[in-house]
């Protein structure tokens, strides 16, 4: 046997496949232990034996990106092997993502919560900008999340390099409802700052519980668009009647965001709207975004480990809490407190909690 | 007491320079010394393997075998990197494609020796699979096609075998990057000079030469690209070294300076053509398709991987058992009642 497959046999008898979690087009998902200490993982198998050009793209993005990001709030890539035609990525486990949270129902999501989701989304963002790299397809279902309440960016599969000036990339990238105006209108420069319009659809998702942009095809993207914010005119944001795929999709007047986010705080509002500003080269970057007055303003971001958590992520949270001296034991429960609890049983320690909670009664988004 | 985190405070990452946390900085550095143990532990592995085959099949047969030695091996990869720059030119390959490929093929020989993989075919499934890092991607169909006496699965079969030896690590730091950096740095904020466009020409003609060498592998691109600005115009590149209080780094560019000058030659037609009529008869008889030794090491894992499959499936079939609440015992049982 080769050196290098002895190598690769060598890594594959690291991990253990467990039981399989899922199944799309190109890759399905195990969740697996490593063999050593147990420490649960997934991994994600991706058929290459089907591609007639060899490793496909997605793969080789993924695999690319992944090998070089380490960052606590994206995803880490603990290894990679072979098994016969198949590539095998093994992954940090993960118990659910942001869309699995926003859907559950039975969970209360305070400004506090929605805080510190966006900065972990911001901070794992900008470390991906920073290494000049454009994820290119944001939204809730890829934002996962580890039992310790930690936010990961994840799924790379349509990442790339910032192009230098003058060179095209294309625009048919992001999901639809998180896609910017300028990709809907056929843009081929572009930059970090369409990453942004997705966060700022997402930002909206949380505090709404429902996508903010749904739109039923491109076309219909830039109206929903443009019904919630109003036709850009040329002086908001020149340039764009003369892009490629420019097309008139009717004029629709500006309702202030306040009209639809009733009770979220002027700094919210404010991040919000320097996410999903029409006019590129005025959208905020991440890193701006870190330094907005939002974060640093009442409510403080909720601590990771005491974010809402779904059903099955508290079933199976490790007792992170011990060595976090901010936890009330005494129901048992532990981190469980937010979800479903009634808010005469919450027993907070400290008083910055007692505040942002309180103001958490009058911002509850759960009823749109 | 405990103050509530604010977004700075949370798992807020070190920031280390980017370079460093790159798998190039951790993974694909070496001293020059490092550079020629690698190459003659692989070379001396490979030849005592490929000896112990030829000497199973019939005793005595290897004895006047003239092998290849690290150095004849290397001389061959070289030849084929500029086949490399060959081949992009006629695909009009950006340049980012070429260096990516060329740093493939040089990495693939750090972990393999062209006794068991001819660079001829490696070289191909390189640039294929930089194509496609690199976010270049062209058909396999179109690929081949292009390439004489190529097929598809020439390409292909080694594919992964490529990206197994670079350890799926695909993202390379190109000292052309590197020096386009220097250069809008240095239009930006030097007096206008006259022949500005010849220096830039001649910087960049070095940094081409620079891939014929080791020093990718030895040095960072900032370092090689200052060099290869320092061959052009020794004075633009310290001038712009001072401007960055690099000054250290001119010396350190020195002996980049001299690798460049003394190994960036193209190695001689007839030397290599030499060294590809012994790899013939010496390479190794296991990686030919359709030879005695081949057959036999097929059979080989044939067999490995058919007890495998029955381990597998014995032990499947031991753990439905057990699953079974009522299997064993009373399976037992019947038998037992048989025997009555």
């Amino acid at each position: 046997m080769d050196a290098v497959e002895k190598a690769n046999a060598e890594r594959q008898k690291r991990w253990v496949k467990d039981q399989k979690v899922g199944e799309g087009t190109y890759a399905v998902v195990y969740r697996g232990r490593e063999l050593a200490t147990g420490r649960k993982i997934a991994i994600k198998k991706i058929k290459v034996g089907q591609f007639k050009d060899g490793l496909d793209m997605s793969a080789v993005r993924e695999v690319k990106y992944l090998r070089e990001l380490h960052h606590p709030n994206v995803i880490e890539l603990l290894d990679v092997f072979s098994s016969k035609t198949n590539l095998n990525l093994v992954l940090e486990f993960l118990d659910t993502d942001l869309e699995m949270i926003i859907k559950d129902r039975s969970l209360v999501f305070l400004p506090a919560d929605i805080k510190n989701w966006m900065a972990m989304t911001f901070r794992g963002l900008e470390f991906c900008h920073r290494n000049s790299i454009l994820h290119r397809d944001l939204k809730p279902n890829n934002l996962l999340i580890a039992s310790d309440g930690q936010l990961k960016i994840a799924d790379f599969g349509l990442a790339r390099d910032v192009a230098d000036p003058g060179y095209k990339m294309t625009c048919q990238v992001i999901t639809r409802w998180y896609r910017p105006p300028e990709l809907l209108f056929g843009c081929r420069y572009y930059s970090t700052v369409v990453d942004i319009w997705s966060v700022g659809c997402i930002f909206a998702e949380l505090m709404l519980r429902t996508p903010y942009l749904p739109g039923e095809s491109d076309m219909d993207q830039l109206k929903t668009i443009f019904r919630a914010l109003g036709t850009p005119t040329e002086e908001e944001w020149p340039g764009h009647t003369k892009l490629p795929d420019y097309v008139s999709v009717g004029q629709f007047p500006k309702t202030p965001l306040r009209d639809l986010f009733t009770a979220a705080s002027a700094d919210t509002l404010n991040l919000l709207s320097r996410c999903i500003t029409y006019e590129p080269r005025k959208r905020i970057s991440a890193k701006e975004a870190l330094h907005h007055p939002y974060f640093f303003a009442l409510p403080y971001p909720t601590h990771p480990s005491k974010l809402p958590k779904t059903a099955a992520q508290t079933a199976s949270s490790r007792p992170l809490d011990e060595v976090d001296g901010n936890v009330d034991n005494t129901d048992g429960s532990g981190t469980s407190g937010v979800k479903n609890a009634p808010p005469k049983k919450l027993k907070r320690k400290l008083s910055g909690h007692d505040i942002s909670r309180n103001i958490a009664r009058r911002i509850d988004f759960t009823a749109s | 007491m405990l103050q509530s985190p604010t977004p700075h405070e949370v798992g807020s990452p070190k920031k280390t320079p980017l370079f460093q946390s790159s798998t190039q900085y951790k993974n694909w550095r070496f001293s020059e010394e490092q550079l020629m143990a690698t190459r003659t532990t692989l070379n001396e592995a490979a030849v005592a393997a490929i000896r112990n085959t030829f000497e199973s099949d019939s005793p005595g047969s290897s004895s006047d075998i003239q092998f290849l030695d690290a150095h004849e091996e290397h001389l061959l990869v070289k030849l084929y990197i500029t086949k490399i720059s060959q081949l992009c030119g006629h695909f009009r390959f950006p340049e980012e494609v070429e260096a990516t490929g060329i740093t493939y093929l040089k990495r693939f020989y750090l972990k393999n020796t062209v006794m068991d993989w001819h660079p001829k075919n490696v070289m191909l499934t390189a640039l294929f699979l930089a194509t496609k890092t690199t976010n270049h991607p062209i058909s396999l169909e179109s690929y081949t096609s292009n390439i004489p006496r190529t097929n598809p699965s020439d390409v292909l079969d080694l594919e992964f075998l490529v990206a197994q030896s670079l350890a799926f690590e695909f993202a390379v730091w190109h000292a052309h990057r590197a020096f386009w950096g220097i250069w809008l740095d240095e239009i930006s904020q030097a007096p206008p000079h006259e022949q500005l466009q010849a220096i830039y020409d001649t910087a960049l003609q070095h940094i081409r030469t620079s891939r014929l060498t080791d020093v990718e592998l030895i040095y960072p691109p900032s370092q090689i690209a200052l060099a290869c600005l320092s061959l052009s115009h020794p004075e633009i590149a310290a001038s712009w070294a001072r401007s960055k209080h690099a000054d250290t780094a001119l010396e350190a560019i020195e002996s980049i300076k001299r690798t460049i000058t003394r190994d960036g030659d193209i190695p001689s037609v007839d030397v290599v053509r030499e060294i590809d009529r012994r790899l013939k008869i010496c390479k190794n008889p296991e990686k030919v398709v359709g030879s005695k030794a081949y057959l036999l090491k097929k059979a080989k894992e044939e067999k490995e991987a058919e007890l495998k499959r029955v381990r597998k499936a014995e032990s499947t079939r031991k753990a439905a058992e057990q699953d079974d609440p009522f299997g064993e015992e009373l399976a037992g049982r019947a038998n037992l009642d048989d025997d009555d």
